[in-house]
Order: C-alpha cells, then structure tokens, then sequence
C-alpha cells in the first residue's frame, strides 16, 4: 500500500466527481429557430424549470403542463395564425442554472415571454436578467419577493405570506399561541420566521423555535429533535417534496405528537409517495385543485380544474399536482395576453398587468400593485388522510 | 438534553451504517486492483430504484429487493468484464477517470429510465420503537442489522475462507499469489462482486426513508469514500469503525451546529485526515491488512 500515491488521488477523485456533479447540461426544449420580423412569424415563448434536481418533483408536472397547452394551442391554429414555439430549458434547480438558461433564452432564442422558475431561488436569478433585457416574465413559485417592487416579473403561485395567514387564523382558532417552526434552507424558506413573528404577534402567537433543513437532505433527527424538546403548540413544517414528505415521516417517526401545519409547497403525490401514512393529519393551505370534487358545484373554478384534470391525465396517465396548476395559470394568462397586446414586451407587459384570469390556483386579478394576482380566497384548507386531500375549510 | 443526544446518535449509527457498507465495496475493489471506484454510490441508487420498479411491477417486496441486488452484482462483474479488465496499466488515476465514466453512464440510465424524481422503496417490515424518549425507527435496525450482517460477513470471509485468504494474498504479494495459483481473474471479478452486492445492500435498506434518486449515488459514494480513507483504504474494520463515526459525527453536527454543515463535516474530516493521518484510523500503518 503506497501512502503517498493515495495522498494524491485522493483529493483528486473528490474533486472530479464534485465537478460532475455539477456540469451536465440537459436543453429539454426545442431548437432556435431564425428569427423572424417582431410581429411576424412563430410567437416564442420559453420555460426554465427545475426539471432535474431538487425541485423535480415541481418541474416535471410543470413541464408536461406547457407542453400538453402548447400543442393544444398549435392544434387549434396558435394565436392570430402564428405558430407558438415552445423552449423549456433545465435550470437542474440550481440558481447559476436558472441565471444561464434565462440569458440564452432570451440572447439566442429571443423569446417574447418567459415561463418560470418553478422555485423560489432560481426565480429570483432570474429576475434581474428579465429586467434588464426588459422581457415579461412569470413565475411560478411562491416568495413574494420574485415580484414585489418589479416592473416586469409576475407570478402565479400563491404567495408564502397569504399561506401563512391562511395557518395562522387556523392556528388562532384552535388556540395554539406558541408554534416551531421546520423551514427548507433555500429561497422558499428565506423570510418565513420574520413573516410568522410579524403576522403571529396581530393574534397572540409567537415563534419559539425555529429549524431548517436543505431541500436533498435526507436525515430530520436533528431537526425533529429540536422540536420535539420545545414547548410549542404545534408546529410548521415549510419546504417542498421529497424533503418536506420526509420530515413529516421522521415527525412522526420520532413521535413529536404536536399538530402539524405544511405549506402549499407540498400539494402533490410525491408528499404521499415521501410520506406515507406518516402523512394523516397533516393540515395545509392550498389551491383547490386537489379537492376539486368537493367543491361546491357552483365554485367558478370548478370547470376549468376539472377540463384540465381530465386532459392531463389523458396525456400523462396520471392527475396533475398544484405545481402543474400554477404552470396551467402562467400559460393561459400568457398566451391570453399576447392575443391581445401581441409580442411588443412593452405592451404584452403593460397587458398582463391587466390580466383577470379565473384559473386553477385561484382567481386571478393582475394589477400594477400586484404582480401575483391572488388573495386569501385563492386558499383552501385540506387534511390529508389516506393519500388524499379532504376539504376542511373553504 | 440527554434524549436529543441520543436521538441523533442513533440516527447518526444508522447512516454511518449504509457509509460502512459502501466502504466496504470501494476497499474490496482497492486492495484487490487499484481501483477507486467512483461508481460505488450508483450501486447503491440502482438497487434502490431497481427495487421501487420491480415492486411497482407487482414483485413482493423481499422478492424485488433480492433481484435488485443480484442484478446490481452482476452489473459490477460486467464494469469488472467489459471495461475495467480490458485496460493495460491501469493506474488509479486512470481508474478515476474510467469509473468516474461508468458512474456518469449509469446515471444518465437512471435518469432516463425512471425519471427525475426521488423515490423510496416501501418500509420493511417492523415496528418503530420508543426507549426512554428515545425512536428508534424499524428501519434504522434493518440499516444497522444490514452493515452486521453483511459487512460482518465479509470481514469474516476475508478472514476465515479459503477464498477470502486468496483475495487477500492478491492485494498483499499479487506476484506471489499468481505463482502459488490464485488467479488474479477470479479474484478481481470477486472483488468487483462483493462491491456491487455491499452497495446494492447499501441502497435497499437505506432507500425507505433516505429515498433513491438518480443523482443522489455521488454524494452517498464520497461519504463512503471518507470512510475509507478514514480505513486507510485497506482495512474493513477501520473503515467500518470510521464510517460509524463519520455518521454520528454529521448527526451532531447538523444537530448541535447547523444542518446545512453537515455535508460540509464530512469534506473537512475527509482533508484532515489526508493531510494529518494519511493511515486513517489504520493502527500499524506498514501491513496491508483487509
């Protein structure tokens, strides 16, 4: 055995498999085509998504969703005769990823309007290059930090601060005033604390403890155990799955028996698939395409989720999570905005500040205040039991 | 206090159990050619999602585990076959780059065969159990019974078989071993064997609640590179030794420090021991003992 060969490679095997991880690329999307006159010619509309990586689980749905409406669209003859041509690029849920896609979309694709990201930090990458390049962009991720103060940024998902109104009131009622708080180390995350404490203080709740965990992680000993030894009332476990599906198993599996609040970053399958039955009890705010048949029959939501349930489970054999819904309401309130302003962005912005769209996570109403479009009543609360999502509070 | 202690250890044993396993594989493989097989941690994730398609192709549980684990076997004889066996001089640099290769290959595979998202295979059966506050989860004793079981088999196979005393006559004196018979073939496809069945072990008890994912068999493989280092790369028991308190020492750190340094514990032990204690946990430095 020779010591100082090992010395050497060593450290250089470390090395080269750190460097790939980090270096395959994947386009997903489609090809640049030339380009053509600014009114003339396809319509280019680009996606950058967290197809891979730790936000797979969101932009998987999300990308089946744009481009199950963009051959819909091209099928009935695309907007005023011009072709839509769909990009999605893989940002792999990285920021730098998301940063790098939004430039060559934007720089080679010379796309009109751009779709994404699915979460919150790679949004917020790509923020500034939309609005330096002066592109409409919508998000589909929750922070309201991708939108607020932007002239060009809009998104669809509801924002982080009603979902936390949303458990609070709940909390309230119930008569917890002390909760803990398990929060995903990234963008989404970010804030959360500070938003409990400031919307908590309003109804006598306080924040006692506070834990986080990074979306790959795996292992949530440490972090249940720090809120299993508090004193809290209940608690709000607020990440994405599979990590938010994990630490909901591992909460139970390390019997901390307080109630548990998620966010609506967990309204699909994989937190069943995550979770199992540790999922039972588990309260969270969300959209209401989850509990779509127990909706009242004249909810105005209620046709366009189930047109849309029973079209992607016919392209893809399986229902659609809220992310594929927040995808759904990003493209419509797009697609509806170029047929009226056209591909002009000053325009097409101007437009979509005007967008009223009744769509899948909510009722939008767009304005140059609000880029996001929804309020509270865009939120229902659901209990999960069984593997699925049963309607408590509309 | 004491409870939260212990909390973490348990669950710091366990992980430090799957590292143990991979170890184990990346060793075998080692002292036997001088091979660092950067491909280790794909073995484990391919049993995982292996087994998650068998079963949701209708295969009992104990059934899909046991052919995921086979199957993933003879993928390492067929790397050993196909690539590794075919290389002149092949210095361990090389065998970087070659498994490093092989590691891409596989999970490009992976990817494509079943998608993106990070799955677990279903809870083997048991029951989680509460000592003095303590959890200890059903699946935590299968990922520690795992690294007894299997990776206290093959120290003692090592030790006691004709076939494990060969192996390692091969990695001690491989001219002397040739000349007295053993045939360096046999023991290489053996070594590659035994490192495809510890990681494909490795990925099915670990998979139910740390998930399979395509990507995730890079991060897994250099946790049980530390290890190994940690054993010096060529003894089992130190390795074994040293991914254990690899574990437990990642749980307090993202227990006691922050959970985003965990990963970061295992890198900064990874440098000091290379810098400080290249021998690793290895008592007497100048025998070759696996």
């Amino acid at each position: 055995m020779k010591k100082s060969r090992l010395r050497v490679i060593a450290p250089l095997a470390l090395v080269t498999a750190l460097a790939l991880s980090g270096c395959s690329t994947a386009n997903l999307g489609g090809d640049s085509a030339p380009d053509g006159d600014a009114e003339k010619g396809p319509i280019k509309i680009g996606a950058v998504l967290d197809v891979t990586g730790v936000g797979a689980s969101l932009g998987v749905p999300e990308q089946n969703t744009l481009n199950m409406l963009a051959e819909q669209l091209n099928d009935d003859g695309g907007i005023d005769g011009r072709e839509v041509e769909l990009t999605i690029v893989d940002n792999q849920s990285t920021e730098d990823g998301a940063a790098k896609a939004t430039s060559k979309l934007i720089e080679s694709d010379k796309v009109d309007i751009i779709i994404g990201a699915s979460r919150t930090g790679p949004s917020l990458a790509m923020r500034p290059i939309a609005e330096a390049a002066k592109i409409p962009m919508i998000s589909v991720a929750a922070n309201v930090a991708i939108v607020e103060g932007s002239e060009w940024v809009f998104k669809t998902a509801q924002n982080d601060v009603v979902v936390l109104e949303t458990i609070l009131n709940d909390a309230k009622e119930k008569g917890y005033t002390k909760l803990a708080l398990v929060r995903d180390a990234t963008g989404f995350g970010e804030g959360i604390a500070d938003y409990i404490t400031a919307l908590g203080s309003e109804r006598g709740i306080t924040l006692v403890t506070t834990e986080s965990f990074e979306p790959s992680a795996t292992d949530f000993t440490p972090q249940m155990t720090g809120v299993r030894s508090s004193d809290a009332d209940a608690v709000i476990i607020w990440g994405i799955n599979p990590s938010a599906g994990l630490a909901q198993k591992a909460y139970v599996q390390l019997g901390v028996n307080k109630p548990v609040y998620h966010s609506h970053g967990i309204s699909n399958q994989a937190f069943f698939d995550a979770a199992g039955d540790a999922a039972n009890g588990v309260i969270a705010p969300m959209g209401r395409l989850l509990v779509a048949d127990q909706l009242d029959a004249d909810n105005p939501q209620r046709e366009v989720i189930e047109k849309f349930k029973a079209d992607y489970s016919e392209a893809y054999g399986e229902q659609p999570s809220g992310f594929a819904g927040h995808a759904f309401d990003a493209w419509h309130i797009a697609v509806n905005a170029i047929k009226e302003a056209g591909t002009d962005a000053d325009a097409l912005r101007d437009e979509l500040e005007k967008a009223e769209f009744t769509g899948i996570s909510g009722v939008f109403t767009m304005s140059p205040e609000n880029h996001s479009g929804l309020d509270a009543s865009a939120l229902i609360l659901a209990e999960a039991q069984d593997g699925r999502w049963n309607l408590v509070k509309d | 206090m004491l409870t939260d202690f212990l909390q973490l250890t348990v669950a710091g044993l366990s992980q430090g159990s799957v590292y143990a396993l991979l170890a184990v594989g990346l060793i075998a493989v080692y002292t036997v050619r001088h091979v660092i097989n950067i491909a280790q941690g794909e073995f484990a994730m391919l049993a995982g999602l292996g087994s998650i398609w068998l079963v949701s192709a209708g295969m009992p549980l104990i059934v899909a585990i046991l052919v995921a684990i086979l199957s993933v076997t003879l993928v390492a004889i067929a790397m050993e076959r196909l690539v590794i066996s075919r290389v002149k001089n092949l210095t361990p640099l090389l065998s970087i780059i070659l498994t490093l290769g092989i590691s891409t290959l596989l999970q490009a595979i992976m990817l494509l065969a079943w998608g993106p998202e990070a799955r677990g295979v279903p809870l083997f059966p048991g029951t989680n159990l509460l000592i003095g506050g303590v959890s200890i989860r059903s699946q935590e004793f299968w990922m520690m019974g795992a690294l007894i079981v299997v990776g206290g088999g093959i120290v003692l196979f090592y030790e006691k078989s004709r076939w494990g005393k060969a192996l390692r006559a091969c990695a001690e004196q491989p001219v002397a071993a040739r000349i007295v018979g053993i045939s360096p073939v046999a023991a290489s496809v053996l070594a590659f064997a035994i490192a495809g069945f510890v990681g494909g072990v490795a990925g099915v008890v670990a998979s139910p609640i740390y998930l399979s994912l395509w990507s995730g068999g890079v991060l897994l493989g250099l946790k049980g590179f530390v290890a190994a280092v940690l054993g010096g790369f060529v003894s089992f028991r130190a390795a074994i030794i040293g991914a254990l308190l690899l574990g437990v020492i990642e749980a307090y750190v993202a227990g006691y420090v922050g959970s985003g340094l965990r990963d970061g514990a295992a890198f900064l032990i990874l440098i000091l021991v290379l810098v400080v204690r290249p021998q690793g946990l290895v008592l007497k430095p100048t025998a070759v003992r696996v």
